[in-house]
């Protein structure tokens, strides 16, 4: 307790003076003076005994008061339920708004990762010298990486790629299982510990050892109905037969940020990696791996890094055609994991803030109100000998009185809220899975709610104290200046929340008016996984995959049969999935470029009617057709960003390019540029190549559906078709083009919406605010209205005298918030796209409808002393 | 005969303390002392039943206390009446009128 050690020390003198006194009577007596103190203080009974007394009664009247004060403070509140109800939903409003999306905030940025020492772990990226940007890793450079470092205490990889096809047993049909391959202590470095089983051996990580898996806890539940028996049994996948040895955690999540491999982070098994040791040479031109690292416990990230770039450089030296101009990047896991999400997150995080603010200056403003109406009462306590800091703390009492029950309600509207506010998160926001409203973050609502409470409680105090200090006179300019500031700044607040609102929806109109290039309605989407006896076992050549143009021929013919169905095409890469990849090439009669530079595109493998079912218009030249298959001539077409890269103004049809499999193929078409990797990412060159000629293995083709129905009354019968073919192809992710489209701008939509509704709350409360505070001035200063009126003002010149007040106070609002919005706008330029962050047309049309609101607000009062009648008034005061 | 139950007579000893100090401020020491003269020696009041009841009383608002310079020149806590412990005395005194001339008729009575 605060004056705690003043307290002891004065008890302390106090009563030395007491025996001191005590004794000097004594000597008056004629006692001598030794005798005389030894008596004083015998008849003392004991320094502390007597201290331990008055500390109890201490104790006792601090406990007693506070609870008198709260009583006091309750009877209050509930003799005046309109005010104790409005500040307690503003609070509650504001309290819970902050709890929701800290809950968000919290899970995703702040909370460490569920790893231990999780502010070791670091992840690794081979990082382009040139333009910084970051790739995948080379297993055979993982390999080097591995063995040559000597910062950290482990170095694992994982390859999200894998796909399983768990045969069904008996009628079943069989399912895809998504895998990844980890190198053996994968599960050691992040320190996760077996449900069930083992984790990975060591030699269970080389060639033609690793037919052994771990599996999910969802998948050991699924398909293995959580039996204990598992362990050693084998599946079939792919048509190799594994063994399980071990079960992962029910919480066990492998931490990501979801675009790093397109959206794949939850896997059902993994595997041993396997990689050959040494890695042969062709394992440094693919960058499939994601590497992570633990730091030794000494290792700085500093010295990680020099490490690291000591090794590339040497790597650089050995193998130019692959490593030329690759270093590498260590990002520490937790930032790595939010990085794209941050800002935005932030951006929230203040807007939420601000409101929160608004709502104290609100409820600050109320008490105000209340302080000077209570102006007698308060001065009558001091009067009567309550002193000042009792007064304060009374008041003080009060004041947190409301801000509990605001907490509370705030708390309940956030319970109410978070399972709404996570199913509208964008789905590419990482950890969600963990948001809840949980210790964490009732901590942070409570030291919220105390911090709002201090804030505004301090108002009516310094108010009150100050009014003691003039003993009750000419207390009318003091509080209503502190208002009108309040005002002044919930109207800047306001005005700051809506600018950046608006901005941001204009924004997210104008990433929504994007065309993706192609007509997106009415089109229907499925991804197959074909099983291994069409794969042809990984063989790597053009014409090699028969089996797969036959089974995809097969589909297409079913389907294209179904009512409705008006055509149907396979892609590799869907627009708008996430799935991608790149591809170099080599254009004939061009120089060869130095090594490890080379001319690259994305790739993508399409059937015969897919751009004419995308509805991607070809510009020059011809799309495919069913004779371009594996014994017709290799052709290709580009789109316009390649022939606008590559070509230049020259004319790209006839030339020839070759990509690894080192066969010419021919530019037949030129086609449309379509964004393929969101709404708000420009077209980059792309290379598409008929499914029958593409020299690699697709066992995960998607099929595209345009239907003269709506689309989603075709997903059974696309199924049943599918089925018929063969029941072992596993059939998911069915969607529409347009849920695509709709999931790439999650994030600028949620966020939107999310500060949108900040900003009309904000707007609304500052609205109320300025209505109290014109309504209060017009109340004090009816008796001028009514002299002024007698001298004959007009009506119109009172209602003028107002709307001028306020005027001053909307107009300097607004004026700070002008320059609060220009200073935040370098904050959220990044969140933006296709506008200005101080928008001319934004702030023009949210100024005027904020000034529209203040008037309708000021309109009220203004009118009230307007209509006064001047006698009634004079007379009253 | 020196009081033994201190809890029976605090109401006696919050006024005892009231009236005290009635003419005239006093630190701790002064209040025991004046204590004892005004009840004639009848009541002599203890350290550990004065100092609680000087901070019960002053935490009531009925006393303030200031430190200043006992008659020694021993720097001393000094308390003084308030308003609310003046109307507190004269309420107090009354009450307690009333009830020693009703004890007083009671035990006359056969």
């Amino acid at each position: 307790m605060f004056g705690k050690r003043k307290f002891e020390c004065e008890l302390d003198e106090e009563l030395r003076s007491f025996v001191e006194l005590q004794a000097a009577e004594k000597v008056r007596c004629g006692m001598p003076p030794e005798d005389a103190l030894r008596e004083a203080w015998r008849e003392l009974g004991g320094m502390e005994q007597v201290k331990e007394k008055v500390r109890d009664v201490r104790s006792g009247a601090f406990m007693e008061s506070l609870s008198q004060d709260i009583r006091y403070a309750l009877r209050t509140l509930r003799r005046n339920r309109g005010f104790a109800s409005i500040a307690i939903l503003t609070l509650g409003l504001g309290i819970g708004a902050n709890t929701a999306i800290f809950s968000v905030v919290d899970s995703v940025l702040l909370k460490p990762l569920p790893y231990p020492e999780p502010d070791r772990l670091l992840t690794l990226w081979e990082c382009s010298r040139a333009d910084g940007r970051f790739d995948g890793v080379a297993a055979a450079n993982f390999y080097d990486w591995r063995e040559q470092s000597r910062s950290f205490s482990r170095m694992a990889a994982i390859d999200p790629y894998p796909d399983f096809i768990l045969n069904g047993a008996g009628n079943a049909t069989a399912q895809r299982l998504s895998g990844a391959d980890v190198s053996a202590d994968f599960f050691a470095l992040l320190g996760t510990r077996m449900a069930l089983g083992r984790d990975f051996l060591p030699e269970e990580d080389r060639p033609e050892r690793n037919q052994v898996v771990i599996l999910s806890y969802a998948t050991w539940q699924r398909y293995f109905a959580g039996r204990a028996d598992i362990l050693g049994r084998s599946v079939p996948l792919n048509g190799t037969d594994y063994t399980i040895v071990g079960v992962l955690p029910r919480d066990f999540t492998f931490v990501t940020k979801s675009s790093d491999y397109h959206a794949r982070n939850q896997f059902d098994l993994y595997r041993p990696m396997a990689l050959p040791s040494p890695p042969p040479e062709w394992m440094r031109g693919t960058h499939p791996l994601c590497v992570l690292a633990r730091l030794k416990p000494q290792a700085t990230q500093q010295q990680a890094q020099a490490d690291l770039d000591r090794i590339a450089a040497n790597l650089e030296r050995l193998y130019p055609r692959f490593d030329k101009g690759i270093g590498v990047a260590a990002v520490p896991l937790n930032r790595h994991v939010v990085a794209d999400v941050r800002g935005a997150l932030l951006a929230l995080l203040a807007a939420i803030g601000l409101l929160l603010l608004i709502t104290c200056a609100n409820v600050a403003n109320l008490l105000l109100t209340r302080a000077v109406a209570r102006g007698r009462e308060i001065t009558l306590r001091a009067a009567l000998g309550a002193s000042r800091s009792r007064l304060a703390r009374l008041l003080m009492t009060e004041s947190l009185v409301l801000t509990a029950s605001g907490g509370l309600l705030g708390l309940l509207l956030a319970y109410a809220a978070v399972p709404a506010v996570v199913r509208h998160l964008p789905a590419d926001l990482p950890r969600t899975g963990e948001i809840a409203v949980d210790g964490r973050v009732l901590i942070f609502t409570s030291a919220v709610t105390l911090l709002a409470g201090l804030l505004f409680g301090l108002a009516p105090v310094l108010y009150a104290s100050g009014s003691l200090r003039q003993r009750g006179r000419g207390i009318a300019g003091g509080p209503s200046r502190l208002r009108g500031a309040l005002v002044i700044g919930q109207v800047a607040i306001a005005l700051i929340l809506l600018t950046g609102a608006s901005v941001m929806a204009k924004s997210l109109w104008k990433l929504l008016q994007v065309s993706p290039g192609f007509r997106s309605g009415d089109l229907l989407t499925a991804r197959l996984s074909l099983p291994p006896q069409y794969t042809n076992h990984y063989q790597f050549g053009t014409g090699v995959h028969r089996e797969i143009s036959a089974v995809q021929q097969r589909v297409l013919d079913r389907v294209r049969r179904i009512p409705g169905v008006e055509s149907a095409a396979f892609t590799a890469y869907l627009p708008l999935s996430g799935a991608d990849n790149d591809w170099a090439f080599y254009v004939e009669g061009r120089p060869p470029k130095p090594p490890g530079e080379f001319d690259a595109a994305h790739y993508r493998p399409v059937g015969p009617g897919y751009f004419e079912t995308m509805g991607i218009p070809i510009e020059r030249g011809r799309g495919f057709t069913a004779g371009d298959n594996e014994d017709g001539l290799l052709v290709i077409v580009i789109n316009q960003a390649m022939a606008r890269r590559f070509w230049g103004a020259a004319n790209p049809l006839g030339e020839r390019l070759r990509f690894g499999d080192v066969k010419w193929r021919t530019i037949v078409g030129i086609a449309g540029d379509i964004h393929h990797d969101g709404l708000d990412v420009p077209a980059a060159p792309e290379m598409y190549v008929p499914y029958a000629q593409v020299p690699n293995v697709e066992a995960r083709p998607t099929i595209v559906l345009r239907t003269a129905v709506e689309p989603w009354s075709l997903a059974a019968p696309l199924r049943r078709a599918i089925a018929s073919v063969d029941r072992n192809i596993p059939v998911d992710q069915i969607t529409t083009m347009q849920q695509l489209i709709s999931n790439s701008a999650g994030q600028p939509r949620f966020r939107t919406a999310v500060v949108l509704t900040f900003s009309l709350l904000a707007l609304f409360v500052a609205s109320l605010g300025l209505y109290g505070v014109m309504s209060y001035l017009v109340t004090q200063r009816m008796q001028e209205f009514g002299i002024r009126m007698a001298l004959g003002a007009t009506h119109a010149a009172v209602m003028r005298l107002i709307f001028g007040q306020a005027a001053r106070i909307v107009g300097i609002g607004m004026a700070l918030g002008l320059a609060g919005a220009a200073l935040l706008s370098r904050a959220i330029a990044t969140l933006l796209y296709g506008v200005a962050a101080l928008d001319g047309l934004a702030l023009a049309s949210v100024t005027t409808l904020l000034a529209l609101v203040a008037l309708v607000a000021v309109y009220f009062p203004a009118r009230r002393a307007a209509q006064g009648d001047p006698i009634e008034s004079l007379r009253h005061y | 005969m020196p009081p033994t139950e201190p809890e029976l007579l605090q109401g006696t000893l919050d006024l005892l303390i009231l009236k005290s100090l009635a003419l005239e401020e006093m630190h701790g020491m002064g209040i025991a002392r004046r204590v004892a003269q005004i009840t004639n020696g009848a009541f002599e009041v203890k350290a550990g039943s004065l100092f609680p009841a000087l901070y019960r009383m002053e935490h009531a608002g009925w006393l303030t206390s200031f430190w200043g310079e006992s008659e020694t020149k021993r720097r001393s806590k000094f308390y003084r009446l308030t308003a609310a412990g003046r109307k507190r005395l004269k309420t107090e005194s009354a009450r307690w009128e009333r009830i020693s001339l009703a004890m007083a008729s009671a035990l006359r009575a056969t």
